[in-house]
């Protein structure tokens, strides 16, 4: 199958009764890309990593994973997929390799010897082999992600789907996990990857895209997604020479695109402002026009965290 | 590029030894921490009944030896029993359940397994242990049996029954495992439907239903019970049975173990269709319309084949039974009373009314899959959604189905009345009064349920099913004087029509005066007004269908 894309999301929607969880979503993601998919809980990264992994039946749209489409060529579709899932369960009754065996069977990974070849390479890909005959559930939450992501690998997928993988492990393992899916990207494969931490997400990935209430609000480069969601809505703090807050308050108040205003202290405004940079730089002309001293006036930038509470608490607004 | 290596090379389905899943439960439950303590207390158990049965037996009792090796038997077959049925089927739903729970079955849903290789591999993996534990007892049994002279068929006949009754017990539990989420739950279901089938079931036997006891070993147990007791006691069983020799299904003479497999395994069939369609699509109906269908007229001809040959000789009433049990042991001058056949009739109409619930239960979509359907069939350029699809309406199912139960009712309930026993002429209006009951009670519920959801449905079959028998009972238990009352309350609910319908139509019905005259009238007054209901409901499913499919386009 000579697939242009990894992933082709087309007008997908997720209804659970009269809920919408995910709502007309378009999305194409090509091969060899860690892409991330970012957004609060209840945002609907989890629904459509069930429909992209043939768990779940969309409501209405088209979803393809290497040219197969998921409901027309589940089968076609799961081979060529690797699903690791939220909390990443293992069974309480077998140990690591057991685990691992047990899903290169089901894969028909050859021979018991091939399989358990198979098994150490996955291992040492996550670094867990002196952990091979321990039990699944006495290990760490960290460990136990890093199996579930072995027993992910074990078919050598060309589309890996991980819900939340990053949770629960510590900033080695994180750096580890970055390193081992951009090896994996390398390699050909190509990664959709779902976090609440935008931050992390915008380490390991090259693409990404922000939901919302079941809505993908922007979706690109990591970079081109940060100006889009953060410059919509500038924090400006003007620092002041003198005492002149709570008139520099008064008028700001008066300006367009001017909202939010906050003196911090007696010298000290914070606001927030929606103009472009000749605006900006208006603003700040007029200010000293006006007659106030102005020492310093400064643009703070939106980091990825800021912009997903914000996203968050427009959530709970709406 | 990375290559996917799981073009699938795997084992044929029928190698159980090789299938995955069998193997990863081979692994678990076999370990010999876990295996040995059980095995341990199995074969100190088995030990000990083959053991004191034999010495104290033949040491005590003067019996032969060959008498005396063949009284540990039943007691070891019913530890096998408990073992295999009740653990067996306990362990399959609750692991099942438990897989579920913690999530790790989504991965085998995502391995490139076929549906059947799944179903199978939990099938015969989860009670892998129980099997071995069973099997631990068999040396005790074979000895028994080699012994006591028992033969070959005997045993062969009796254990085939064993072992098909054990594989579709673990599938009641795989199929409760599979829908209940909860574990308690599935749990208890499974090993309640296998307390029921050896508990209540038989009791149904006693009112013409004798198909139901063909889900179990005990048909087969009781035709072979003869070699398995000591000589001389088995003589006496022997003699009976050919004194009061079981009828056969439609009188075609086959024999009880070929009966109850025949049973056992168009269940089993269906047990492993439901499974294979829920591995397929999580959100699949566990039966396809078709199959529900045949289902349903194959249990109607089940249940007429096992219940027709019995009226002739009288042992299809219950009375005969309770005759022979507490008064004589042979009986000339009984002879049934008209009640009886009322009841009877009765009792045929609730379980075919019952039966075409839970069919229905199990074939009509909800909204969300109507919406799915319809989105599919516009994908696909269609005009309409396939009839069998699970997306489609029951509408023609349910319809269809009714018509069977009410012919199945009418057939029962005719050999009954019509019998030497009666010798009365059945009334033409029956057959519109059965099936005016089941097209009213069936498709009222199924229009509801479609229609407006299961919740609504729900309350409904709470509010008009259950509450007024709660109240006529309740009135009828105070004082005499109000039982025209609780007639009326009675007739109320769609789950006591079947019980009006002979009651207003049967000559025989042989009823206090007051309810005599209030039966016919409330039945009729009552299937009218559900015969309305039902039409509105109809009409309100086909709007919403068509409110749907609009909005769909």
């Amino acid at each position: 199958m000579s697939a242009t894309s990894a992933i082709e999301i087309k007008d997908l929607r997720v209804d659970y009764g009269h809920f919408v969880a995910v709502e007309d979503i378009n999305l194409t993601i090509p091969f060899g890309e860690v892409y991330g998919l970012v957004g609060p809980n209840g945002a609907g990264k989890t629904s459509t990593f069930k429909v992209l992994a043939t768990l779940m039946e969309q409501t209405y749209g088209e979803v393809r994973i290497a040219g197969h489409d998921v409901l027309e060529e589940t089968e076609a579709a799961r081979r060529v997929l690797g699903y690791m899932p939220d909390l990443a369960p293992v069974p309480s009754d077998l140990r690591v390799w057991e685990f691992l065996n047990f899903h290169a069977d089901t894969h028909a990974l050859g021979s018991r010897k091939a399989r358990l070849e198979r098994v150490e390479e996955c291992l040492a890909r996550v670094n867990l082999t002196d952990k091979r005959n321990a039990w699944c559930k006495k290990l760490s939450r960290g460990q136990t992600q890093r199996v579930v992501l072995a027993k992910t690998l074990l078919h050598r997928p060309q589309v890996l789907i991980l819900d939340e993988p990053a949770s629960g492990l510590d900033p080695l393992s994180r750096r580890e996990l970055r390193h081992a899916l951009q090896d994996l990207a390398k390699e050909g494969a190509t990664v959709i990857v779902s976090s609440h931490i935008l931050g992390e997400l915008a380490e390991m990935c090259s693409s990404l895209c922000v939901m919302n209430q079941g809505e993908l609000l922007a979706s690109g480069a990591s970079d081109d997604v940060l100006q889009e969601l953060g410059n919509a809505e500038r924090r400006i703090t003007a620092v002041l020479a003198s005492d002149q807050a709570n008139d520099v308050s008064e008028w700001l108040e008066t300006r367009e695109g001017v909202e939010a205003i906050k003196p911090s202290s007696k010298s000290e405004v914070v606001f927030t402002f929606t103009g472009d940079e000749a605006a900006k730089a208006n603003l700040l002309a007029s200010c000293i026009q006006r007659g106030f001293l102005v020492a310093d006036f400064h643009e703070k930038g939106s980091s990825f965290e800021e912009i997903l509470v914000e996203v968050a608490e427009g959530n709970r607004v709406s | 590029m990375m290559e996917s290596q799981s073009t699938p090379q795997q084992a044929p389905t029928w190698k159980l030894w090789a299938n995955p899943i069998v193997r990863r439960y081979a692994q678990s439950r076999l370990r010999p921490q876990g295996l040995g303590l059980w095995l341990l207390v199995v074969l100190l158990t088995a030990g000990f009944i083959f053991f004191l049965a034999r010495s104290l037996v033949y040491q005590r009792s003067g019996l032969a030896m060959m008498d005396a090796v063949r009284t540990p038997l039943i007691p070891l077959f019913i530890l096998q029993g408990v073992i295999l049925f009740l653990l067996g089927t306990g362990q399959v739903a609750g692991a099942m359940t438990a897989e579920g729970d913690e999530g790790v079955l989504d991965y085998q849903r995502l391995a490139p397994m076929t549906p059947m290789a799944k179903v199978l591999g939990y099938l015969f993996g989860l009670p892998i242990r129980e099997y071995v534990l069973c099997f631990a007892t068999f040396p005790f049994t074979l000895w028994c049996l080699w012994k006591g002279g028992v033969p070959f068929h005997v045993a062969a006949e009796l254990y085939a029954t064993f072992f098909c009754s054990a594989i579709l017990y673990h599938l009641t539990g795989l199929i409760a495992g599979t829908v209940l989420r909860n574990r308690r739950w599935a749990f208890l279901l499974s090993m309640g439907i296998v307390f029921l089938l050896y508990t209540i079931i038989p009791q149904l036997a006693k009112f013409g239903l004798v198909y139901f006891q063909y889900l179990t070993v005990r048909p087969v147990f009781e035709e072979h019970l003869g070699a398995l007791l000591p000589q001389t006691a088995g003589a006496v069983v022997d003699t009976f049975n050919r004194l009061v020799p079981p009828e056969r299904f439609f009188n075609l003479n086959l024999p009880e173990t070929v009966f109850t497999l025949f049973s056992q395994l168009m269940l089993i069939l269906t047990g492993v269709v439901m499974c294979w369609r829920r591995w397929r699509r999580d959100e699949a109906h566990l039966l396809g319309k078709a199959w529900a269908l045949g289902l349903y007229a194959w249990t109607q001809v089940m249940l007429l084949g096992s219940a027709l040959p019995l009226i002739e000789t009288g042992r299809v009433f219950p009375s005969r039974e309770m005759n022979r049990r507490f008064r004589r042991f042979l009986v000339e001058d009984w002879q049934p009373e008209g009640m009886e056949a009322v009841v009877m009739s009765g009792a045929y109409g609730l379980v075919s009314l019952v039966l075409l619930w839970v069919m229905t239960l199990m074939i009509t979509p909800s909204k969300d899959t109507q919406i799915r359907g319809w989105r599919r069939t516009r994908k696909l350029e269609r005009r309409r959604i396939p009839l069998t699809s699970d997306p489609a309406t029951g509408f023609w199912t349910v319809s269809l189905m009714a018509v069977i139960g009410a012919t199945g009712w009418f057939v029962f309930t005719r050999a009954v009345v019509e019998s030497h026993w009666f010798g009365q002429i059945m009334p033409g209006t029956a057959v519109f009064a059965f099936g005016l009951t089941l097209v009213t009670c069936g498709l009222g519920f199924h229009a509801l349920l479609e229609g407006r959801g299961g919740k609504v449905a729900g309350i409904a079959a709470l509010l008009i099913g259950v509450v007024p028998i709660m109240m006529g009972t309740v009135l009828g238990a105070a004082n005499d004087r109000f039982i025209a009352t609780a007639a009326w309350l009675f007739a109320m609910s769609p789950v006591s029509s079947p019980f009006f319908a002979p009651g207003a139509i049967l000559p025989m019905a042989d009823l206090p005066e007051e309810v005599f005259k209030a039966v016919p009238r409330t039945f009729w007054f009552f299937q009218f007004v559900m015969l309305l209901a039902t039409l509105w409901l109809v009409i309100d499913l086909w709007k919403r269908r068509r409110g749907i499919a609009k909005s769909t386009e």
